[in-house]
């Protein structure tokens, strides 16, 4: 159309040279709308697909604790455990936790890690989750404050899991926990255990954070502790560092059909 | 590019434009189940465990 326009027919070389520069322009115009279409497959697409396979796995848990005839004693990877509640993100927060920490598994919903505790199990019941995309389960794993549950149900136990204190409130603990009730149960960490703070950021290659006892893989203990460590990805959009949530086991009730516990109401 | 394109497509103008419009989309289809998924897991987000 713009051979119409201008008023002189450029050379043939102006002709190839023109098309030239119009193929660039339409490149990168095409390029940009080709991110754009990324962004938006990111954000929304992946979350689609994720939450169809949370839901196929979600479906299956619920049957093998309805008929448990047909259940292994033994995590399948892939298939799902348990379910996890964070009530302080809100009173429908809740995600299938599967076995195995791979890519298709972690796609599906937050994975365990195959060699640690099981949920309720002393040692530590290590959690891996996606913070961007595939439903991005811990996407607010930063905004959770000491004390705050982590609820873990599996086929006939709820586990209660709260934060441990976070770095430099251990201090004036005994005090600061008097107004808040949901502190019940919840003191610093003793002995090997006293660095073990509720929220901390790492490299990635510190796979010590998911060991019986956080910080020393090389330990074993006697009588471990009973932990949640949840890992995800640090800051936000990068891998540069995970940032890890820590919690104790501080509760555990036998399920009883139709009663849910206490503490998955939000603000307890 | 997309001068050429229509330039080549056959038909009256209102089919070309079904054409064009099922070429986006076949387009499309390709980046969403094909190339995405495979750029995906390059993305630094991706990267969630400690290992």
């Amino acid at each position: 159309m713009s051979h119409a326009l201008s008023p002189v027919r450029g050379s043939p070389r102006q002709g190839t040279m023109r098309t030239a520069i119009r193929g660039i322009g339409e490149l990168i115009l095409t390029a940009g709308l080709v991110v754009l279409l990324f962004v938006f497959y990111e954000a929304y697409v992946t979350d689609w697909s994720s939450a169809v396979k949370q839901g196929e796995v979600t479906a299956k848990l619920d049957d093998t604790w309805r008929n448990p005839r047909g259940a292994v004693d033994h995590p399948v990877n892939g298939a799902g455990i348990a379910k996890m509640y964070i009530p302080s993100f809100g009173s429908d927060f809740v995600f299938t936790v599967l076995e195995g920490t791979g890519p298709d598994t972690l796609a599906a919903g937050p994975g365990h890690y195959q060699s640690t505790a099981l949920p309720g199990q002393p040692g530590n019941f290590a959690v891996a989750g996606h913070r961007v995309g595939k439903g991005s389960p811990f996407n607010a794993l930063d905004l959770l404050s000491s004390c705050d549950a982590i609820v873990v149900e599996t086929a006939d136990r709820w586990f209660v899991y709260r934060v441990l204190p976070l770095r430099g409130e251990s201090t004036n603990w005994a005090t600061a926990k008097t107004t808040r009730p949901q502190c019940r149960g919840v003191e610093p960490l003793p002995g090997r255990y006293s660095d073990v703070v509720g929220k901390t950021i790492v490299q990635p290659t510190q796979t010590e954070v998911i060991a019986p006892i956080p910080g020393h893989p090389d330990q074993p203990a006697k009588r471990e502790i009973g932990l949640i460590t949840l890992t995800t990805c640090h800051p936000q959009f990068s891998a540069r560092q995970r940032l890890i949530v820590h919690g104790v086991l501080v509760a555990q009730y036998r399920k009883i059909p139709g009663e849910r516990p206490a503490e998955l109401t939000v603000g307890t | 590019m997309y001068g050429w394109i229509w330039r080549h497509l056959p038909g009256p103008p209102a089919v070309r434009l079904l054409q064009a419009l099922m070429l986006v989309a076949a387009v499309v289809t390709l980046l969403f189940l094909v190339v995405f998924p495979w750029v995906e897991p390059q993305l630094p987000f991706n990267a969630v465990t400690a290992n």
